[in-house]
């Protein structure tokens, strides 16, 4: 019924007030919001792109930075195929939360996950966390690395193409029958036995 | 014409040229004058006709300017005519200001002397109508007035009168207002409130109004509150009481909307709602505080929430029973239904108030935002989105908890009372865990958390319950001299027994049907709990889902189809081991059997049978194997499982057949047990297997055929749509011992 060869959730997390609605707002309606207000929950928006011809929908979870949010946010976590962490360029606090958010997506994300660090807002003059100290920590965990800025739409729509393409490549390169990994919720442990379950975790991937 | 100088002539012969040329233009001329004579009289005709209109010419200008003079009249008589209409029109509203002045004059003094009348006589209506009258007048353009016709001092008193009285008058309604509320005096509270609007002192009147409605709302919230704590356990609303005590709350507050709405409405007008609204919401947010400070206290909530997030968090491993949290994770529901149910009911009518009220669009939108604003960060609000984040977590740890203990507590059961296969107790228990959790979700009416949980089912669903059943058919289905019947028996009589019986292979063998069991009827479990979850969100949202809330909502349910998907994997894997434990091993000697039963398929004609031995013996083996399993496997994983060994028994023919040499009749035996074969199998199951025998079908035409060129009737043409490459019809061919090798080669294919 639907055209499009490639479904992708992407999910954005950070601090409230970094921008993550913004960077959405900008790429899908091409607008900078003037006053926009704190998310509640999580909002979901579609866009289709075209990637070399092929038609990848993006469904984009814009997820509330505030903690009382977080039982809900971290509900999307899991099966995110990309996972955008964003913080702002001109606050230290929200750059220093990162960790945090890392342990959060190490314990409910995929492991497969295309994992992207966002320092946004780059217009601004009063910048605090200099490109390369981002770039640093993206590097040392296993992260893509962007600046943005949604207000004046600088890499933005980059960023989210760059995700859909990589994502793509992702999808070529899987084994047709998918096994799946991580993403184990945290309080569960279905065999009755917990040595059990962790020894077959090991073999998992090559059996299926 | 050319002109002649003479004496630029200089010899004879130019003089005759000359001649010449001046001869031929006096031809030329005459034969032009001949002409023009020829056209006279049609000329003279023309210029007599046209003399004669001419005539007629004149009076027609004659006419045209007069009419032009007329025109030109009546232009200049119209414009006259509407200046003096435009004189006559400011004459009429001058003289209708004036009147307006004189009423306004005649009014004031009449208001004057009446507004002291009144208020000596309390009559605060009165009063407040003089003022309202007086306070409609243009104060200087009166005083202008006035001293035209010289009348100033009167009018002066008047004023000063007037001015008097409103001061007096708005320090009298407010105090006679106070009183009225200290002495709960409903009728003189709602009598000054409509007094207010006449001094102009709307914001006035309506804060203090609505403080007045706060102070009756604070009133009854403590009475509940102050009951809710003293409820028995006994009683019947006990487990929903806060819950309750919130209802209560909005339900009065929905209340005083419904009774006073129409009030301000007729004394304030319309678009007040808004502000009404925002001083309710106050003392609302202070209410719900309360009552969900008062909810936690009671409920031990803060310990349970504790335990919860340290247990999830890895940091310990106190657990609470699941039981435990049941009637407190139906009250958290109720706790946020009723808060969207408010949160609608607010929306609505101030909407409403302010799409009847005001035209203006930005003006609109704005407070429209500022309704936004008060639905999303009033304190009321964001106590409920904590409620719901502590929803979502407890909930998490239900489902997670309550799945546990039915793997832990897993038995095997038999399907149904139709159906005898066997399967494990979890399997049903999971699914009824996992539905009785959205359905929960969903009584809170909240999208968000509904979607929470969807989504905390999938993962639960997906990775711990799937890893289980892989993890327990990754054991294996044991192979072994005992055939499965025995197994079949052993799980039967282990409900007798109530355990396993029977030696470790049985019950190994045992434990991995009825988790393949598991597995393929948990996948028609998801796809049902799909529908039935996509059927209730209208039954409980109803008209409420916006199209992008339902969006969101299925996106999140589509989670389910991953949840089969990977469902499918694991059940695919658990065939492969059945194939290779069960399958693999027991084909590959029956058919080694079948074709070592006759030495040779070069046979003569009297050794052509109708009914062979060797395919009964086959058969009958299959027979056997099939049966078993039909008992003990679910009707889908049957339908796999045969397709599986169909697939099995068709390759492993295809390399036995092309290891044999036949003659035509041994080709026809082939064929006929083949046909044997296919339909003893196609009476086994409900789906064709033929198509799994095609590429044998094709070759036992190739073995029965009478001559090696009768190939060319078959091959790119007639029904036959060839599965076999021309280098395997080749093939085939060779296997006959009548049809020279030279015959075969040749063949154009
Ligand atoms: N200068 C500048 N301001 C930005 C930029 N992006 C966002 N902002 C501003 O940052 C504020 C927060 O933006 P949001 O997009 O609401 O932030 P958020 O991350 O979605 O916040 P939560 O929804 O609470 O998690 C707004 O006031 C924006 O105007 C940017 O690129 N440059
Ligand atoms: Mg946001």
């Amino acid at each position: 019924m639907e055209d499009y060869k490639f479904l992708f959730k992407v999910v954005l997390v950070g601090n409230a007030g970094v921008g993550k609605t913004c960077l959405v707002r900008r790429f899908t309606q091409g607008l900078f919001p003037p006053g926009q207000g704190a998310t509640i929950g999580v909002d979901f928006m579609i866009k289709t792109v075209d990637i070399n011809g092929e038609k990848v929908k993006l469904q984009i979870w814009d997820t509330a930075g505030q903690e009382r949010f977080r039982s809900i946010t971290q509900s999307y976590y899991r099966s995110a195929h990309a996972l955008i962490l964003v913080y702002d360029v001109s606050s230290q606090p929200t750059f220093d939360c990162l960790p945090d958010w890392l342990r959060e997506i190490e314990e409910y994300a995929n492991t497969k996950v295309l994992r992207v660090l966002v320092g946004n807002k780059t217009d601004r003059e009063d910048r605090e966390i200099p490109t390369y100290v981002g770039e640093d920590f993206a590097q040392r965990n296993n992260m893509y690395f962007m600046e943005t800025s949604a207000k004046e739409a600088d890499n933005v729509e980059k960023l989210f193409m760059e995700i859909a393409h990589a994502l793509i490549e992702q999808a070529k390169v899987r084994e047709p029958v998918s096994e799946y990994k991580g993403g184990a919720g945290p309080a569960i442990h279905v065999n009755s036995s917990r040595n059990n379950s962790a020894s077959s975790e090991s073999c998992c991937g090559r059996l299926l | 014409m050319t002109t002649i100088d003479i004496s630029q002539v200089s010899s004879l012969e130019e003089l005759d040229a000359l001649e010449e040329a001046l001869n031929k233009e006096e031809e030329e001329c005459d034969k032009k004058i001949d002409e023009l004579l020829s056209n006279r009289s049609e000329i003279e005709f023309q210029l007599r006709t046209l003399s004669k209109k001419l005539a007629n010419l004149k009076p027609v200008e004659a006419e045209a300017k007069h009419f032009a003079e007329v025109i030109r009249n009546t232009a200049t008589l119209a414009e006259d005519v509407s200046a003096k209409v435009r004189v006559l029109d400011k004459a009429k509203n001058r003289v209708s200001e004036c009147q307006q002045r004189v009423n306004d004059l005649l009014d004031l003094q009449q208001c004057s002397v009446g507004v002291a009348t009144a208020m000596q006589n309390e009559d605060f209506e009165q009063a407040a109508a003089h003022v309202h009258r007086f306070l409609t007048m243009d104060e200087n353009l009166l005083k202008h007035t006035a001293m035209d016709v010289s009348e100033g001092k009167n009018m002066d008193a008047s004023f000063h009168k007037l001015h008097e009285a409103e001061q007096k008058l708005k320090q009298v309604v407010i105090a006679k207002f106070d009183e009225a509320v200290k002495d709960e005096d409903l009728a003189s509270v709602e009598r000054f409130f409509k007094i207010f609007p006449l001094l102009n002192m709307h914001e006035e009147g309506l804060g203090r109004f609505t403080t007045y409605l706060c102070s009756k709302l604070r009133e009854t919230c403590q009475k509940n509150l102050t009951e809710a704590k003293l409820t028995r356990d006994k009683d019947k609303r006990a487990s929903v009481i806060y819950a309750d005590s919130l209802t209560l709350l909005f339900e009065a507050i929905a209340r005083i909307v419904e009774i006073h709405q129409p009030l301000i409405e007729t004394y304030y007008g319309p678009g007040r709602m808004l502000s009404v609204m925002e001083y309710i919401q106050k003392e609302c947010d202070h209410q719900a505080k309360m009552i969900v400070d008062e909810f936690r206290k009671h409920r031990d909530f803060i310990r349970k929430i504790h335990i919860v997030t340290q247990y999830m968090n890895q940091k310990s491993e106190t657990k609470i029973d699941p039981k435990e949290l049941d009637l407190v994770l139906s009250e958290l529901t109720l706790l946020n239904a009723r808060t969207e149910l408010y949160s609608r009911f607010v929306k609505k009518r101030v909407t409403n108030d302010v799409d009847v009220s005001i035209t203006d669009e930005s003006e609109k939108s704005e407070k429209l935002s500022n309704l936004d604003r008060l639905l999303k960060d009033g304190d009321t609000f964001r106590v409920m989105q904590v409620v719901l984040g502590q929803y979502i977590l407890l909930e998490q740890y239900f489902m997670a908890e309550s799945v546990q203990k039915a793997v832990e507590m897993d038995t095997l059961i038999e399907a149904s009372s139709q159906e005898s296969f066997v399967l494990s107790s979890m399997t049903d228990d999971v699914f009824f865990i996992v539905k009785k959790c959205i359905k929960r979700s969903l009584s809170s009416q909240s999208v968000d958390g509904v979607c929470a949980v969807i989504n905390n089912a999938c993962g639960i669903l997906e990775s711990d319950f799937a890893d289980l059943l892989l993890s327990q058919l990754r054991q294996g289905f044991p192979s072994g001299y005992l055939d499965l019947a025995q197994a079949y028996s052993v799980l039967q009589s282990s409900f007798q027994h109530g355990k396993l019986q029977g030696s470790d292979i049985e019950k190994s063998r045992a434990h991995f049907v009825a988790y393949l069991n598991n597995t393929d009827t948990s996948m028609e479990y998801v796809t049902s709990l799909k529908s039935s979850l996509e059927s209730s969100m209208n039954d409980s949202f109803g008209q409420h889902l916006t199209p992008y809330e339902k969006d969101k909502i299925t996106s999140c349910l589509q989670g389910l189809a991953s949840v089969n998907i990977r469902l499918k994997s694991v059940f695919e894997f658990g065939l492969s081991q059945l194939k290779s434990s069960a399958v693999k091993p027991r084909v590959k000697p029956w058919l080694d059997a079948f074709f070592h039963a006759r030495t040779s398929y070069e046979l003569d004609e009297d050794q052509f049978t109708d009914d062979s031995v060797p395919m009964q013996t086959f058969i009958s083996d299959l027979d056997s194997i099939l049966k078993s399993f039909k008992g003990c496997l679910s009707p889908s994983a049957y339908e796999a499982f045969i397709n599986l060994v169909t697939t099995e028994i068709a390759l492993q023919m295809e390399k036995s057949v092309l290891k044999n040499k036949f003659n035509r009749i041994g080709g026809l035996q082939l064929d006929k047990e083949l046909r044997i074969l296919v339909g003893y199998l196609t009476n086994a199951t409900t789906w064709s297997v033929r198509d799994k025998f095609s590429r044998l079908t094709q070759m036992t035409i190739l073995l029965t055929l009478e001559k090696v060129s009768e190939v060319a009737d078959y091959w790119g043409k007639g029904p036959v749509t060839w599965r076999l490459t021309a280098q395997e019809v080749r093939q085939v061919l060779s296997l006959r011992s009548d049809f020279r090798s030279e015959d075969v080669k040749r063949l154009k294919l």
